[in-house]
């Protein structure tokens, strides 16, 4: 298997794409929905055809890190019914990505019912002081303006990760709320102690973001993965 | 040790000594000489005397043993007077002036210099931009501040990334009649950061608990594994919750961590921390003087039912827990005290009496109590009951602290019998509370396995 952290970090490229974070990710445990990388739209028909409905399509890009707000909106699109739906979508993406000069090709993924989980963010850091620092938060809104995380230092026990997600302030949100059901903490704590260990072993990963990490009742999917590289000679030069 | 030509030294020389009363030179000489080993003034312009000794040129003219130099010249012509040192085989050195790595460029490569003139000779640097360091049980006052030979001696040692925090802390652990076994303001750490110094303290036999004011270090990762490899007992202070780097940078050269880190990181290597100087002296005092806490539970007993609520509260919100008290104990209280107001947890007398004692006891050797928190207002005709107390801390293996209130006039010796009993008495519920709350952080940080997953599920 070629590894793709392997190659970009030869390459002197600071970040992987989606794709590649998603299969990094995914190698060391990590659940990511379903999903295939198409050159054309009509490759992208296809990879969806084979997923099954509904489907997201994205843009796929080592240049584009944050997709939703990249060539006006179109590097995401949510919920596609058909075919029709993806070819567009698609098409969009490729054409924009052409008109801005950047390589690019597009992510097809298994839409998922994200009202049933909880979108929570797992992370973290390379501190020049601290080392690797992992982070965990309630997704969205409340990790943006309340800032309602949980922090610790590389690697943490399962336990640890485990307290990380009692410690926010939402907490109370994972175990159900008016009738909803529980998600999985242990799953949330699984991916937070996988990030920390990534970080720990791989010295040229800079960051880590899972951002959606879709907690649900049994288990908890990356919907979005960015791994951030620091060049070589940053690292030396610390 | 390493660092005991800092800190310990043989003889001491002061560079840049001055006859004149007010110059950094002088002071520095005035607080040098209450030691008791030779002191040698230090300068090439000096004649004749200053407090009795005879001026010597330069460091490698001194015709005798000296281990510290005191640096009271300016920033720019350190280096030259620490390869000096180097030269003379003198070991260590305190570096009073600032324009190094907290003054931009230039300063940066001033610093750099000097690191490297101390690499070369092999001289330990406190500092440069720093006040020093006491150690009075050794009357070593190696600083220019004045009025610092009031500051006791004690069991507790003050490291400070600042000199400014470093006197704070000093002096309100003075004011509160309590004292230091060391102070040391770090400031810009060229050599000497917060792991020699801890590591140093930990090593110290007057040393049990060590105190820190952290604003922010280049490796808090190994700050936080000397602190968890140090048998003594550490606190930390981390300021910085307002994201104050630039004022942090501007003081002491360092950019100020991320303080959630920060926290983070303390609880999980084991280190209890603090949101002010007196927080950091009470809890310093709390974990010296009293036996290890070897659990997170809380028995609480009050001669007032106001005091008790309000130190129950605020226990609780730290995350403290409040056992019931086993049957045996209540038994033996209501059997003190027949219908007694409160007999779970906290026990609640009602009012001070002769048997309190017998009930704080009864309460420290509940099986189900780990840490005793006590309030008792003082009465005059009861005074507090230290005969049943003496021993009880030693007895039960357990950290005894009180709360109380009082007329300072009457409370003064009271309290010092207290202390002599290994108490560490507060004078607000709420200080008492923060005291043993550093406790139930001591005890729950430094528990096996996985300590903060407990801190939370106690929470819930």
């Amino acid at each position: 298997m070629s590894d793709p952290l392997e190659a970009a970090t030869t390459a002197g490229r600071t970040a992987l794409t989606e794709s590649e974070a998603k299969e990094v990710l995914s190698a060391r445990g990590v659940s990511v929905p379903d999903g295939e990388t198409a050159q054309t739209p009509e490759g992208a028909v296809d990879a969806a055809d084979r997923l099954g409905y509904p489907v997201v399509v994205k843009i796929e890009s080592p240049s584009v890190q944050h997709k939703s707000d990249w060539g006006d909106g179109v590097g995401v699109a949510l919920g596609l019914q058909d075919g029709a739906a993806v070819a567009d979508a698609a098409s969009a993406i490729l054409e924009t990505a052409d008109e801005q000069g950047i390589d690019a090709a597009v992510r097809v993924e298994s839409a998922l019912e994200v009202d049933d989980g909880i979108e929570v963010i797992v992370g973290g850091t390379r501190d020049p002081s601290f080392g690797p620092t992992v982070l965990v938060g309630l997704g969205g809104v409340a990790v943006e303006i309340l800032q309602d995380t949980s922090h610790r230092l590389a690697p943490v026990t399962s336990e640890e990760a485990l307290a990380m997600t009692h410690e926010l302030e939402a907490s109370d949100l994972l175990d159900g709320y008016r009738g909803e059901p529980a998600v999985d903490r242990k799953a949330i704590a699984e991916a937070i102690q996988i990030v920390g260990e990534f970080l720990v072993e791989e010295p040229a990963v800079s960051e880590v973001e899972v951002n959606p990490l879709l907690a649900q009742p049994d288990g908890a999917l990356a919907l979005d993965a960015l791994i951030a590289l620091s060049p070589d000679d940053r690292n030396e030069s610390e | 040790m390493a660092l005991d030509s800092l800190f310990d030294p043989d003889g001491i020389a002061v560079v840049g000594a001055s006859a004149t009363a007010g110059k950094i030179g002088y002071e520095a000489m005035q607080n040098a000489v209450t030691y008791d080993a030779p002191v040698y003034p230090v300068n090439p312009s000096g004649s004749g005397t200053v407090f009795g000794r005879e001026f010597v040129p330069s460091v490698t003219e001194i015709d005798g043993d000296v281990d510290l130099v005191l640096s009271c010249v300016p920033g720019l012509v350190v280096p030259d007077v620490i390869e000096e040192c180097g030269e003379a085989g003198i070991g260590a050195a305190v570096i009073f002036s600032g324009g190094f790595a907290e003054a931009g460029k230039d300063g940066e490569q001033l610093q750099q210099r000097l690191v490297e003139a101390a690499d070369d000779g092999d001289v330990h640097l406190l500092g440069p931009n720093t006040s020093g360091f006491l150690r009075p049980g050794e009357n070593l006052h190696a600083t220019f501040a004045t009025g610092t030979e009031d500051i006791p001696a004690g069991n507790v040692a003050i490291v400070a990334q600042s000199g400014g925090i470093a006197f704070a802390t000093a002096f309100r652990a003075e004011n509160e009649g309590w004292g230091v076994s060391a102070m040391v303001g770090l400031g810009n750490a060229a050599n000497v950061g917060f792991q020699e110094a801890v590591k140093y303290f930990d090593g110290d036999d007057g040393t049990d608990a060590i105190v820190l004011h952290v604003e922010g270090t280049d490796d808090a990762r190994g700050l936080l594994e000397t602190c968890r490899s140090a048998s003594t007992p550490v606190v930390a202070y981390n300021v910085g919750e307002q994201d104050v780097g630039d004022f942090a940078e501007s003081h002491t050269g360092s950019l100020t961590g991320d303080h959630k880190l920060y926290e983070a990181g303390f609880a999980q290597y084991g280190v209890p921390t603090v949101r002010s100087v007196a927080e950091l002296v009470d809890a310093g005092t709390a974990l010296a003087d009293c036996p290890r806490p070897s659990g997170p539970n809380v028995g609480v007993v009050t001669a007032q039912a106001g005091p008790g609520i309000a130190i129950t509260d605020r226990l609780k919100a730290a995350g403290a827990t409040l056992p019931s008290l086993s049957e045996e104990t209540q038994a033996v209280v209501e059997d003190i005290l027949p219908g007694i107001t409160f007999s779970a947890n906290p026990v609640d007398t009602g009012r001070p009496m002769p048997e309190f004692g017998e009930v704080v006891e009864a309460v420290a050797r509940d099986e189900n109590v780990d840490i005793v928190l006590v309030y008792e207002l003082f009465e005059e005709g009861l005074g507090f009951p230290t005969e049943t107390l003496e021993g009880l801390p030693e007895a039960t293996g357990k950290p005894i602290v009180f709360a109380t209130g009082g007329a300072r006039s009457a409370l003064e010796p009271e309290l010092e019998a207290m202390s002599e009993c290994g108490i560490p008495t507060y004078t607000t519920p709420e200080r008492g509370a923060d005291a043993v709350t550093a406790l139930v952080q001591y005890a729950r940080r430094n528990s096996k396995p996985a300590v903060a997953a407990s801190e939370v599920s106690d929470d819930e």
